[in-house]
């Protein structure tokens, strides 16, 4: 097991420097940069989004879903005062009030 | 220690806290499923101090634990690392004229989490930059080590915190650390697009689904932000 968390291992860490070498035979232009500047959004709605809307059993749209009520709650509070603190407890907040 | 050394490790770790304590139930997860299934407790946190990716080692304890072919969970540890191609391509121009000692330790820690708190303009491009970002890197690394710690102490007494439904508190963080960012329509089309397509491909069981989600709705944002370009210069 000990060699498969090895080999494991150096494909992760190869997967996060790879990019951040210096010699590579390409130069990000600023049409890449501009497309590359849209990679955060983009990524980390991917992650969230799906949490809150796909279980076991597939997409679930259902407005009594607790994850619903309280990623709307978040969404707002987060549009309104721009805080992770506030956000995550006000989220956490109702989603375990609901839950 | 200069002042703003100390303050950029302080802002390093108190922006990354939330997100350190929104893993709890996937550090723990980690602990308690590798010893579930026969890994011991040196392997378990072997894997959370060199891996380092709670996605992929989740999905390779349950394969490992099933005899799968090393091949085949090389692989999938590969498909699912994908994603951190986008950030080291997203965050090169800020970090390649640094030296290599601080190249290799942000490369290490350049999780989902760091890489929410890279699009500064000016993240990784000078000392104190550096400093915060590693300071965030590196509190996520030993915290994401501690709750796997406490699943292999404790992994059997506790219950599994994913399924009361506190996975939640990484969506609710993400959204905190994504809302703001919108300020324009290209930014907006690329969230919801990306929200949409990442769900549909998920439910779906597409193995590729958020780097695809990703790319489709990268290239959105991308599209609509030069249509606006190309229409304020005409």
């Amino acid at each position: 097991m000990m060699s498969t968390i090895l080999l494991m291992a150096c494909i992760t860490f190869f997967t996060r420097y790879l990019f951040l070498h210096r010699d590579l035979p390409f130069k990000v232009g600023p049409k890449m940069q501009q497309f590359l500047s849209f990679s955060a959004p983009a990524v980390l709605t991917a992650i969230w989004v799906p949490i809150v809307f796909v279980t076991d059993e597939g997409i679930n749209l259902d407005w009594q879903n607790p994850y619903l009520s309280a990623a709307i709650a978040a969404i707002i509070v987060a549009y309104k005062t721009h805080n992770i603190y506030y956000t995550t407890l006000v989220g956490m907040g109702l989603f375990l009030i609901l839950n | 220690m200069t002042l703003s050394t100390k303050r950029a490790l302080l802002k390093g770790f108190l922006d990354m806290l939330p997100l350190c304590l929104a893993v709890i139930p996937w550090g723990i997860l980690c602990g308690s499923l590798a010893i579930q299934n026969g890994f011991s407790a040196f392997e378990t946190q072997a894997m959370s101090l060199l891996v380092f990716a709670g996605s992929a080692q989740l999905v390779a304890i349950e394969l490992m634990a099933g005899n799968t072919p090393l091949l085949t969970i090389l692989f999938t540890t590969f498909i699912i690392s994908s994603r951190h191609f986008l950030y080291g391509l997203a965050v090169r121009h800020k970090v390649i004229d640094q030296p290599l000692r601080w190249r290799l330790p942000v490369s290490f820690v350049l999780t989902d989490e760091l890489f929410a708190f890279s699009h500064h303009r000016k993240a990784y491009r000078n000392k104190t930059r550096l400093i915060y970002a590693l300071s965030a890197g590196f509190s996520f690394y030993i915290t994401w080590n501690l709750w796997t710690l406490i699943g292999i102490v404790a992994g059997s007494l506790l219950p599994d915190l994913t399924n009361l439904g506190l996975d939640f508190a990484i969506a609710a963080t993400f959204i905190a650390l994504v809302i703001p960012g919108i300020k324009n329509l290209a930014t907006l089309a690329t969230v919801v697009s990306a929200g949409v397509v990442a769900t549909v491909l998920k439910s779906q069981g597409f193995e590729l689904w958020l780097v695809a989600a990703a790319l489709s709705a990268m290239t959105i944002g991308y599209l609509i932000s030069r249509i606006q370009d190309k229409l304020e210069h005409n």
